[in-house]
């Protein structure tokens, strides 16, 4: 896995830096050899994080261009190698927002350095293409602890996106949103609102209102009114999250369930895992609100149990659906509801024998 | 030196250096003292740079801001609703004053509604929708009177007397956009909910005999339709209806008028005798209110009933009074109209003379007012003389005689009627 290598026995003025501290390296990656890490922790956090993914394409990148007597020839190598940076970019960014969404901040830190290297390679270093990497280092640093960086980190996006005036409402409200994090988490919460603000307003325009993205937004704000003592805005806000998610899901099952066919990509682990995270958080918040409403908790179990039946986890789905129906027996009305619940126990229930 | 300066010459560009002392400020404090005197505020340091807030105000358009402001106080249904109002509203920015507007009651509606004060939030909607008067803004004032019924629905205190209200604007609005079965709809859920309550409006008419009368309206369009379509029985239906509805609000006028269009309906789909029936209501009706105008226009039916019915004497008979009322009102159109219509009946019977006699007088009232009908009055007044004339010509023409031949060559000269005069020397002989 890794071979040790003396700092003294490189050839003059070339220096093997680590991967992430960018101190004098000691151990080098045998798989690509080139690769390397000051001592094994760092090699074992790479290693986890995205070198294991990487590995084999970066051999090809490193090895050096061919000598080639046409212009065409050296112009075609030149795309080529272009083409594996980026997907080699693109491998990383998944990577960093799967670690992002299962709140493992540490393991987002290479993976997020990586992207941010080589997107900067690949498309200069103040492209509006370099602010995703930046939300994700501040992220994972907010996520941390390390809100300096962080603040850092979401400077330089910021500063990249004033340079690009016609970036679009998506990268905009990206960065209002961790803006906004940030903000919440150092406490000002005033500013945080306007930047969630922000945030839901690009998020409509360029999704719609009624989309799940938006409802994110209108998520975190919901939060930090909680943090200002005023539950009741809280509860409007989660409500419009339960109503959105609950449609949305409703939307997909219904689709699958006219094809016939298996769900296949729906979501994607990151989305399942954030959206899961989301719907508890609402659901405990009903649990231990003082006026219960008991449709509104059963139609939360119902969305939830919808999304572990979309990722195909039955087991979930089954217990979600068990507990959607207890809490809707409750009530009179809402037969449409009780029906897709119905429906819902026994595809779950089937696909479990 | 300094008596040159001093002695009336304009004031030196450069400063003095010499007599400086008239000049020179005050001899400089030291730092601490001087930061004492003028100790730094920091509010007043803080205000000086602009905050992300204001800049915000120069640098993004004005629905950015309204709508930012509206969800950091937490208003997202607020900012939902304007969302989609300004993704419509292309002059937005133009009208600083109506977003301002906007943005304040919609932020008292939804903090209302969240309290569950459904009123409150009812007149919120109800003040922007009379706030939005102008022609280009009707759009957004249907859609805020669409939501106060919304409101209103839910607001149970006043036993529905806003949801009432808001049903009769939602009615107003559909029948100003033509789409008439919805604001029969709504006119109905008034019409019901007034039923029996003592409410009145502003301006003191009773609620229920207003929903009386716009039932009448929808009806009566919602008839007129389907007579052009020429569907006779769901027209008559329509038309009978909104006679009830006439009765009800108790106003003799649209009773009449209604019984009047009944009466046509009737007549149009062939049925004289109800037509009739429908007609003398009117008629009296008409009397007692002394409505010249209806009482003329329900003669007229009459005859019109009677003629198809073959009953000439009768219709004649009404035609009469047609003429009689509309010579004393000095209506002179209506006056050439029963004139014309005698005129017909008298042709249709072969009375030709007293034909002859209305069609000239249609004649000449078409002539004082420069009608349309001026050739067809001609016309027939001509056709109506030629054939009073034609019995006498063709008397003349049959049997073979001088004097005879002397009259007709005279006549054809002079144009004069002296062709019935014969008679007399025939007589003679």
């Amino acid at each position: 896995m890794s071979a040790t290598i003396n700092p003294l026995a490189n050839p003059k003025a070339v220096k093997k830096l680590c991967e992430l501290c960018q101190k004098p390296a000691k151990l080098q990656c045998t798989k690509c050899l080139v690769t390397f890490y000051c001592n094994s922790d760092h090699q074992q956090t790479d290693w986890t994080s995205i070198h294991e993914k990487v590995c084999p394409l970066l051999v090809s990148i490193h090895t050096p261009a061919p000598f080639s007597t046409l212009q065409s020839d050296r112009d075609h190598h030149h795309k080529e190698t272009l083409k594996k940076q980026k997907h080699l970019l693109e491998i990383a960014h998944l990577e960093a927002q799967r670690w992002v969404s299962k709140k493992r901040f540490q393991e987002v830190l290479p993976a997020a350095v990586q992207f941010l290297r080589w997107a900067m390679q690949v498309y200069g270093s103040c492209a509006v293409e370099l602010v995703p990497a930046y939300l994700l280092l501040a992220q994972a640093n907010i996520g941390l602890g390390s809100l300096s960086q962080a603040h850092e980190y979401l400077s330089k996006a910021e500063w990249t996106v004033m340079k690009t005036p016609g970036c679009g409402n998506t990268v905009l409200h990206q960065l209002h949103r961790t803006l906004g994090r940030l903000h919440a988490a150092t406490g000002k919460y005033a500013s945080a609102l306007t930047h969630f603000a922000n945030d839901v307003y690009y998020a409509s325009e360029v999704f719609g209102l009624a989309s799940t993205v938006t409802s994110g937004g209108y998520f975190l704000m919901a939060d930090v009114f909680l943090k200002q003592n005023k539950p009741d805005v809280a509860h409007s806000l989660y409500t419009e999250v339960a109503n959105s998610w609950h449609a949305h899901l409703c939307k997909m099952t219904d689709g699958i369930s006219q094809s016939g066919t298996q769900p296949e990509e729906c979501f994607d682990e990151s989305q399942c895992v954030e959206a899961d995270q989301m719907l508890r958080c609402i659901l405990e918040f009903e649990e231990q609100c003082v006026k219960p409403h008991p449709d509104q908790s059963a139609m939360l179990a119902h969305s939830l149990a919808m999304l572990w039946l979309l990722c195909n986890n039955y087991t979930k789905a089954l217990e979600y659906g068990k507990k959607a129906e207890m809490l809707i027996q409750g009530l009179s009305e809402q037969n449409k509801l009780r029906e897709s619940i119905h429906n819902l126990l026994q595809h779950a229930e089937k696909h479990l024998e | 030196m300094s008596s040159a300066v001093v002695g009336g010459s304009p004031t030196p560009i450069l400063r003095d250096i010499y007599n400086a002392d008239k000049h020179r400020k005050p001899p400089t404090k030291s730092f601490p003292e001087w930061m004492k005197e003028n100790p730094v505020h920091p509010a007043a340091e803080e205000t000086q740079i602009p905050t992300e807030h204001e800049i915000a105000q120069f640098r993004k358009p004005l629905r950015h801001n309204v709508c930012v402001e509206l969800l950091s106080e937490g208003f997202h249904r607020s900012f939902a609703q304007m969302f989609v109002l300004l993704q419509r509203w292309d002059g937005a920015e133009e009208h600083p004053h109506k977003l301002h507007t906007l943005q304040q009651h919609l932020t008292h509606a939804e903090t209302a509604e969240r309290e569950g004060q459904y009123g409150e939030a009812y007149d919120n909607h109800m003040l922007l929708a009379r706030f939005f008067t102008e022609p280009e803004d009707e759009w957004l004032k249907h859609h805020f009177l669409q939501l106060a019924l919304d409101s209103a629905r839910k607001f149970k205190m006043d036993s529905g007397k806003r949801e009432a209200e808001s049903n009769l604007h939602m009615g107003q609005v559909y029948l100003q956009k033509s789409q008439l079965e919805r604001a029969q709809e709504h006119y109905e859920v008034f019409y019901h909910l007034t039923l029996g309550r003592t409410w009145q409006d502003p301006s003191g008419r009773m609620h229920h005999s207003r929903s009386c009368e716009e039932l009448q309206k929808v009806f009566t369009l919602l008839g007129q339709r389907l007579l052009q379509e020429q569907d006779y029985v769901h027209a008559i239906k329509m038309f009978t209806k909104a006679y009830e509805m006439a009765k009800e609000s108790g106003d003799r006028g649209s009773e009449g008028e209604a019984a009047y269009r009944l009466g046509l309906a009737y007549q149009s789909a062939g049925d004289q005798k109800t037509a009739k029936q429908f007609f003398s209501v009117c008629m009296e009706i008409s009397t007692t209110l002394e409505n010249t105008d209806s009482l003329g226009g329900t003669y007229e039916a009459i005859a019109k009933s009677l003629e198809s019915e073959g009953k000439l004497t009768e219709a004649t008979e009404f035609l009469e009074r047609f003429a009689e009322i509309s010579l004393k009102s000095k209506q002179d159109r209506n006056l050439e109209k029963a004139s014309m219509c005698l005129g017909n009946i008298l042709s249709l019977r072969k009375q030709y003379d007293g034909a002859y006699e209305h069609f000239g007088r249609a004649y000449e009232i078409a002539c004082n007012l420069v009608s349309a009908r001026l050739q067809k009055a001609q016309v027939c007044a001509g056709s109506a003389r030629a054939l009073s004339m034609m019995q006498a010509y063709h008397r003349l023409i049959e049997t073979p005689g001088r004097q005879k031949i002397d009259r007709i060559i005279s006549w054809k000269k002079r144009r004069n009627d002296t062709l019935s005069a014969p008679l007399e020397e025939e007589m003679k002989r």
